[in-house]
């Protein structure tokens, strides 16, 4: 008298797709329609939207075959890409509206007010973008599109007076009239002052308005006020997108700097391409470039800094990124050595003559607490100085405040920011488009790859299954702080490791990178596979010597690297990721890590299509089934997937017929494992945090108090911390922090001014 | 004297058996459903809790998927 069931832990993903009925899809759609069509686009929208998938109104037009887009009213396009207009389409898609997905056949595409409004900031007109899309789109374009690229376009270059009737943008305006022409920042008025003429202000604008109707031409605004006035501007308020333009080439007030790209410095043709954007009349225009890590950025800024040829204002996140930036002006343009200066903590450098470029980090420029005297020198003359260029490294991080600041700070003509991941889990990636500028160009990866500019990467999530014991403490409330820990800790998920680690290091002589975030298990994995490893409070020196052995040495194969290593450490020796912790579910963490690999090694014709190996680096993501990271882990993925990637699964990771030869075999060496999780303090098991680290504070509802390995055992480093940055200080980010001067006492006040 | 007692046998993997356990033993006295735990992937459990179990399971589940948002 018995029933067997079977229920298994994994095969969990697959079951999730056929969540509609076939009935109520009949219900909605029109009778000749094909559900198998629609089951290729996507099944979660399909619960009671049954319309929105109704396209049997579209007109398909006779020579459809030969078109590459499908046009849809909701402002969503396909493109498919073994058409062969793909490139001309895809050029032309990616100014217009935003990436969705793009994977290998089907692209998808969204017209967005901000995109459109993108597209008329590189010059691209009302009609040409209906026109064009109309002549692309197999079917005949939807009046609900047609309307909506109107509506977002239309206020087009006729907005100045109307502006200056808005409250906001009229209370910004600096009221000294005859100031015409977009070069040279008048000192502002204080905002106390501008604020009580408020009304008498707007008065005067409106009358400006109404009498010299077509003397208006520009007027100056307040720079503190400036990101308001933008803001106001956007689809969402005012719908008047503003364009900034740098018209470098007739600004004669501020004096040019003397640089060229040297003739070596070939840019790739989508380098051009980004450039061109930039460059489209003549003139600088303020935005993003989007290109995957290791596609050569660095370039492109260069590139930008030696057309503008005016002072350069170059941020980075860290001061590794600040010298490798440092050397890539001096690799790529005949800058010369006293033109360019670093001013981190550790180099306090001043260019000589009138011009150069400037090397820093966002938070030496933001720092808000009391400087060294020879710093407050520095700082004050690049907040005095006109700047010709800010180039933004990594300008993802910006919307935090600390950066915003920057921005509001440093006055510049045109603003270029640089990133591989427009993505953000607090969604303040809209700000940018205020701060910085409309979305310039953004390089498709897979197209990238197939020309071998990057490195083919195959992705692989390795599945690992916890052991009993492991998975029966996870289960217990009482271990919910330590849950992190224990998925980590998996025996498992630490052999399976140790089992690739050895297959690249021995059979394919590969350089691995290993990351956790989790400092414990950083530690634990490290010292067992007695392997080197950098996490935040590692010195400087020591970051350096661990990374030049890796570099050159044929003993270090293979290194750990916390959070630390996320973007901006190059290090283009390596091949292999092996990811063993990560930051919840931040995408934006795992394309940067993936972007570690990225840079294309080997020879060209290896690499293309066809050649000798089709995969020459690979990403692989460990993961305990049946635990939250399979939640993090899916949700992580998506960037990648958006851009094209595609993650297999490996389950049988190591092999079932390995035995003693990797770690953790025996049940004793496990429990003795789990002891020690277990005995570990809640705060050691946690995440490392770092204080440049904004975006990821919003992924964690709970925070967590950073511990360090080395402040359990009492050498915390007092003395590293000298030697520090300035940013990675390990543990006690919080107390570091500057206290904010507004908040001070008064007596205090007055002494620091 | 034979005592025989209907009931289910799961068979199922190491994770969930560890699961189905914890879920047992977080319930009072009284509601414990768990006859007898056969081996690391097998339970005998009282006839009645099959749909508890799996639905139980199918939350767990649940929370551990992600689903992109539309």
């Amino acid at each position: 008298m018995k029933k067997i069931f079977a229920i298994s832990g994994d095969k969990v993903r697959p079951s999730k797709k056929i969540k509609f009925s076939n009935k109520e899809h009949r219900s909605t759609a029109v009778e000749d329609y094909d559900p198998s069509y629609a089951e290729d686009i996507d099944d979660d929208y399909r619960d009671g939207e049954g319309k929105k998938w109704d396209f049997t109104e579209l007109e398909l037009k006779p020579d459809h075959a030969n078109r590459p887009l499908w046009a849809c009213a909701d402002g969503r396009i396909f493109l498919e890409t073994f058409s062969p207009l793909y490139k001309q389409a895809y050029d032309f898609l990616i100014a217009i509206a935003e990436p969705v997905c793009r994977p290998e056949s089907m692209h998808e595409y969204n017209l967005t007010p901000h995109s459109l409004y993108a597209a008329v900031s590189v010059g691209l007109e009302t009609e040409t973008i209906v026109s064009v899309l109309s002549k692309l789109s197999k079917t005949k374009l939807p009046k609900e599109m047609i309307k909506f690229i109107h509506d977002s376009t239309a206020n087009y270059g006729k907005v100045l007076k109307r502006l200056l009737k808005d409250e906001v943008i009229g209370r910004a305006r600096i009221s000294t009239e005859g100031l015409h022409g977009s070069d040279g920042f008048t000192v502002s008025k204080s905002m106390g002052e501008i604020e009580g003429r408020h009304d008498e202000l707007l008065n005067e604008a409106e009358l400006a308005a109404a009498a010299e109707e077509k003397e208006t031409h520009s007027f100056e605004i307040d720079p503190a006020q400036v990101e308001n006035v933008k803001q106001r501007c956007l689809p969402n308020a005012l719908n008047y997108p503003m364009l900034e333009e740098y018209d470098f080439r007739n600004d004669t007030v501020n004096p040019d700097l003397d640089m060229e790209l040297k003739p070596q410095a070939q840019p790739r043709p989508y380098q051009e391409k980004s450039l061109s954007k930039m460059f489209g009349n003549g003139r600088a225009r303020s935005g993003i470039i989007v290109l995957p890590c290791g596609a050569g950025k660095s370039l492109v800024g260069v590139s930008a800094a030696s057309r503008i040829k005016k002072s350069c204002l170059c941020l980075a996140t860290n001061a590794v990124s600040v010298d490798q930036w440092a050397f890539q002006f001096k690799l790529w343009s005949t800058i010369r050595d006293e033109q360019i200066c670093r001013f981190t903590s550790d180099s306090k450098e001043r260019f000589r003559g009138n011009a150069g470029v400037v090397v820093t980090t966002y938070n030496m420029v933001a720092f808000g607490g009391k400087r060294s005297e020879e710093s407050e020198k520095i700082i004050e003359e690049i907040r005095n100085r006109e700047w010709g260029l800010l180039l933004m490294d990594e300008v993802h991080v910006v919307p935090a405040h600390m950066f915003r600041k920057v921005i509001s700070l440093t006055k510049s003509h045109c603003k270029l920011g640089l990133t591989a991941t427009l993505v953000r889990e607090d969604e303040r990636i809209t700000d940018l488009n205020f701060l910085i500028g409309p979305k310039l160009y953004e390089a498709n990866w897979l197209d990238l790859v197939k020309g071998g500019f990057i490195a083919n990467v195959q992705c692989a999530e390795v599945w690992c299954p916890m052991t009993k014991e492991f998975f029966a403490e996870y289960l217990k409330k009482e271990n919910s702080k330590k849950k992190q820990a224990l998925y980590v800790m998996n025996p498992n998920k630490f052999r399976a490791c140790e089992f690739l680690i050895r297959f690249h290091e021995q059979q394919r002589g590969d350089k691995i990178i290993v990351f956790a975030d989790n400092l414990f298990a950083l530690t634990e994995y490290a010292m067992k596979l007695r392997k080197p490893m950098i996490y935040g409070a590692t010195s400087h020196v020591e970051r350096t010597k661990i990374l030049e052995a890796f570099k050159t040495s044929r003993d270090v194969n293979t290194i750990f690297l916390s959070k630390v290593g996320d973007n901006s450490i190059d290090i283009p020796e390596a091949n292999v990721i092996i990811q063993i912790s990560s930051h919840a579910g931040s995408r934006r963490q795992e394309a940067q890590r993936l972007g570690r690999i990225l840079r294309a090694k080997g020879r060209l014709q290896d690499r293309m299509a066809g050649g000798k190996e089709e995969y020459n680096a690979f990403f692989y993501s460990l993961v305990s089934t049946d635990t939250q990271e399979m939640y993090y882990s899916t949700k992580r993925q998506q960037f990648l997937i958006d851009q094209g990637y595609s993650f297999k699964v490996i389950t049988s990771l190591p092999p079932p017929d390995s035995g003693p030869e990797l770690s953790y075999h025996r049940l004793d060496e496990q429990l003795a494992l789990l002891g020690k999780v277990l005995s570990a303090g809640d705060d050691a098991v946690g995440l490392e945090q770092l204080e440049e680290d904004a975006d990821g504070m919003a992924l964690q509802k709970a925070r967590r108090s950073a511990g360090s390995m080395s402040a359990m055992s009492g050498a915390s480093g007092m003395v590293y911390m000298e030697y520090n940055t300035g940013q990675k200080r390990p543990g006690h980010g919080m107390k570091s922090k500057p206290k904010d001067p507004a908040k001070r006492h008064h007596l205090f006040k007055k002494r620091f001014g | 004297m034979v005592n025989a007692i209907k009931g289910l046998m799961i068979s199922c993997d190491v994770p969930m058996a560890q699961f189905i356990i914890n879920m047992n033993a977080a319930l009072p006295q009284s509601q414990k459903f768990i006859i007898h735990v056969l081996d690391s992937t097998h339970l005998f459990v009282r006839s009645d809790v099959a749909g508890m179990i799996r639905s139980a399971i199918a939350e767990f589940r649940e929370q551990n998927t992600y689903e992109k948002p539309s």
